[in-house]
């Protein structure tokens, strides 16, 4: 009972840390002036509006192209991580530590490192300032998490429910698709989840591997953070949240509607 | 900032002990261009893009350049004319892989530079050039003997950069909060000393603050022994030793008494902006009519300068070493320093300009004369009469360096 009690209060706390901030941020998207120790602002404006909606950044346009990057990253990433996981839980490939640890490799060197080493590379193979440049460093960035998340459920699930429909006569790929699928989703769903969020809120690495010219709603709103702008920046911050949560949404419904109907 | 300058200098030998063997470098336009006549270059870049690379955190230039100044290129020269937000250590970032892996044909055409990165991009090959004197309006409309047109915070231009506005160090305050404005150092430890613990500058190497405490030691020391100066860390010490005592005795009397300095003049701002200090500063010369235009700062906000003078400097548009159009880049500048450009600068987003008054036609004069700055600011002319140049770039890291050993809660 007491337990239970606890674990409600540290619910309610969990919550309202998260909660209250984003009050906060909406309530400064309005803001002009907010000087301590008011409760409330001082004064209020309508240009953070004004400047999304009519600014010389075309919102839609980065918006669309923000979405679909981070979507291209999440599929593509969860298909790489998929059959990582696969070959290294499931059958024996040779090098498997060494894969799963290469698989890594990427979290341990800082990120403008990173950056602009990959650059170089990028420059070598003609692919800097291109959308396939973006993807493809964004993969790099992703992956780590997409393997880890998706080599444990692989692990968890196993393939005797697989070999199970085998023994009952279906193909290979109808024995993955209808036994294994349904019980990986969760995982599936983690791993596209968590590629959609790093693509999405990637800074330098569009920055360089895009060179300005692929434009995602991260390459505006971290200059207006940098710049101190409060108001246009929570404006951004909002869209930024808000467009996420609509897509995890979407994503979410549409493959459980798409599981539901196999 | 110097972090960042090692790390894209480590970074760099890294690079190039990496790609050792290879890359190769040809110019192919560039040779014709040095050469050749400016109706010329605007015919060669008709039609085409150009991509103006600089810092992207202020709403008002961003809607600026891709509006006023898009349109008129758009309108006058046929240029498509994009402005892309990224920060100047990126861009040199960019700049160095693409010059080590051999690139001929980048994405950037246009760069806002100015000082130690200038120099340092300067020095390193990154930027395409002199191309200034073909410029038609560097004639037309800017001083050509001016040291700001010939010198970047001391280091020679040598035509790789044309200026695009004038930047001068001010102070303000609230005067329904404080009504006095410092007109000297010694006037300054007093407002300390009566708003004790309510107010602090940027701690360097930031921009501003690096500027203010600059403006400090000419106060101290005065400016002109600092214009030859080598950047030798004893001989600098020497000379502003005055100058650090000073400091030290503003220290006790500083936010948080001067044992920490706000990380940078966005911090700073936001401080000023809730309350917690009295006093801000800001290279914008007009940011205080900004600021109670957009409602971020009380009406009864005033700008200040010291007697003796604040530091200014220009910052300027530079030309990327492998920008895949020159033609359309110098068009683009010689457009910005025209005295209609110049004068949109002025009015939307209360920039100095660069254009030399005695060039004006009376009809421009006028127009000039006929922009509202706003409220809460100083005159142009009060501000060119305090003006004060600054120091050689090589000085600024040195100061920075000695400000954190000696300064720094001592």
């Amino acid at each position: 009972m007491k337990d239970k009690r606890f674990m409600k209060a540290v619910l309610v706390i969990t919550a309202l840390m998260i909660f209250i901030p984003v009050v906060v941020i909406v309530i400064w998207t309005v803001t002009a002036r907010w000087p301590w120790p008011s409760l409330l602002p001082e004064s209020y404006t309508l240009r953070t509006a004004e400047e999304l909606f009519f600014g010389s950044h075309k919102l839609t346009e980065i918006l669309l192209s923000s979405i679909l990057l981070a979507t291209l990253v999440a599929v593509l990433g969860t298909l790489i991580a998929l059959m990582t996981a696969r070959a290294t839980e499931i059958y024996n490939v040779k090098g498997k530590r060494a894969i799963s640890f290469a698989a890594l490799m990427p979290l341990l060197v800082p990120g403008t490192v990173f950056a602009m080493g990959i650059q170089v590379t990028l420059i070598r193979m003609h692919l800097n300032d291109t959308i396939t440049g973006v993807v493809l460093v964004h993969l790099v960035a992703a992956l780590p998490y997409c393997i880890t998340i998706m080599m444990d459920v692989t692990a968890a699930v196993g393939d005797s429910l697989e070999e199970q429909a085998a023994v009952l006569g279906a193909g290979p790929l109808r024995s993955f698709v209808d036994a294994s699928i349904p019980q990986l989703l969760p995982g599936i769903l983690s791993s596209v989840s968590m590629a959609y969020i790093i693509s999405y809120s990637q800074y330098f690495t569009t920055l360089l591997a895009g060179g300005g010219k692929i434009k995602t709603l991260a390459l505006v709103l971290v200059p207006y953070i940098q710049s101190g702008d409060r108001a246009l920046a929570s404006i951004y911050a909002v869209v930024f949240v808000g467009s996420a949560l609509i897509v995890f949404f979407i994503l979410e419904t549409l493959i459980h509607r798409m599981v539901k109907t196999k | 900032m110097k972090k960042r300058l090692l790390t894209i200098l480590l970074m760099l030998a890294m690079v190039v002990s990496m790609t050792a063997c290879g890359g190769k470098q040809a110019e192919p336009e560039s040779a014709d261009l040095s050469s050749a006549g400016w109706d010329e270059i605007v015919e060669q870049a008709k039609g085409t893009k150009v991509a103006f690379y600089g810092w992207g955190g202020d709403e008002n230039r961003n809607n600026w350049l891709n509006g006023t100044v898009a349109d008129y290129l758009k309108e006058n020269y046929d240029i498509d004319f994009e402005y892309i937000g990224m920060d100047i250590n990126d861009i040199l970032a960019k700049l160095t892989s693409e010059k080590e892996a051999g690139e001929e044909n980048g994405s950037i055409d246009m760069i806002w530079i100015n000082g130690e990165n200038f120099y340092t991009a300067k020095e390193n090959g990154l930027l395409y050039g002199p191309f200034t004197s073909q410029l038609p309006n560097m004639e037309a409309y800017v001083d050509l003997d001016d040291p700001e047109t010939l010198n970047d915070f001391c280091k020679p231009i040598d035509g790789y950069e044309a200026p695009y506005a004038k930047a001068q160090l001010v102070m303000f305050n609230d005067s329904a909060v404080t009504p006095e404005t410092p007109k000297n150092a010694d006037e300054f430890l007093e407002y300390c000393k009566a708003n004790k613990g309510k107010v602090t500058y940027p701690a360097l190497p930031d921009f501003t603050g690096s500027a203010f405490v600059r403006n400090l030691i000419y106060e101290k020391c005065g400016w002109e022994q600092f214009q030859t100066m080598e950047a030798d860390k004893a001989t600098v010490k020497d000379a502003i030793e005055p100058a650090l005592e000073y400091l030290r005795e503003l220290n006790p009397y500083l936010w948080n008494e001067g044992k920490q300095f706000p990380a940078d003049s966005t911090a700073l701002d936001q401080m000023f902006q809730d309350g917690e200090v009295v006093m801000n500063m800001s290279y914008g010369p007009f940011s205080v009519a900004s600021g109670i235009a957009d409602g971020t700062l009380p009406e009864t906000c005033q700008t200040f300068v010291f007697e003796n003078g604040n530091i200014g400097n220009t910052n300027y548009m530079a030309i990327a070493f492998d920008a895949p159009n020159k033609a359309g880049a110098m068009v683009a500048i010689n457009a910005i320093i025209s005295g209609d450009i110049q004068l949109t600068q002025y009015s939307e987003l209360r920039e100095l300009p660069v254009v030399d008054q005695s060039k004006l036609s009376d009809d421009e004069k006028a127009a000039f004369d006929a922009v509202d700055l706003g409220k809460g600011v100083l005159p142009q002319s009060e501000l060119l009469t305090h003006r004060l140049p600054e120091m050689p770039a090589d000085l600024v890291p040195v100061i920075e360096e000695i400000w954190a050993e000696e300064v720094v809660g001592k």
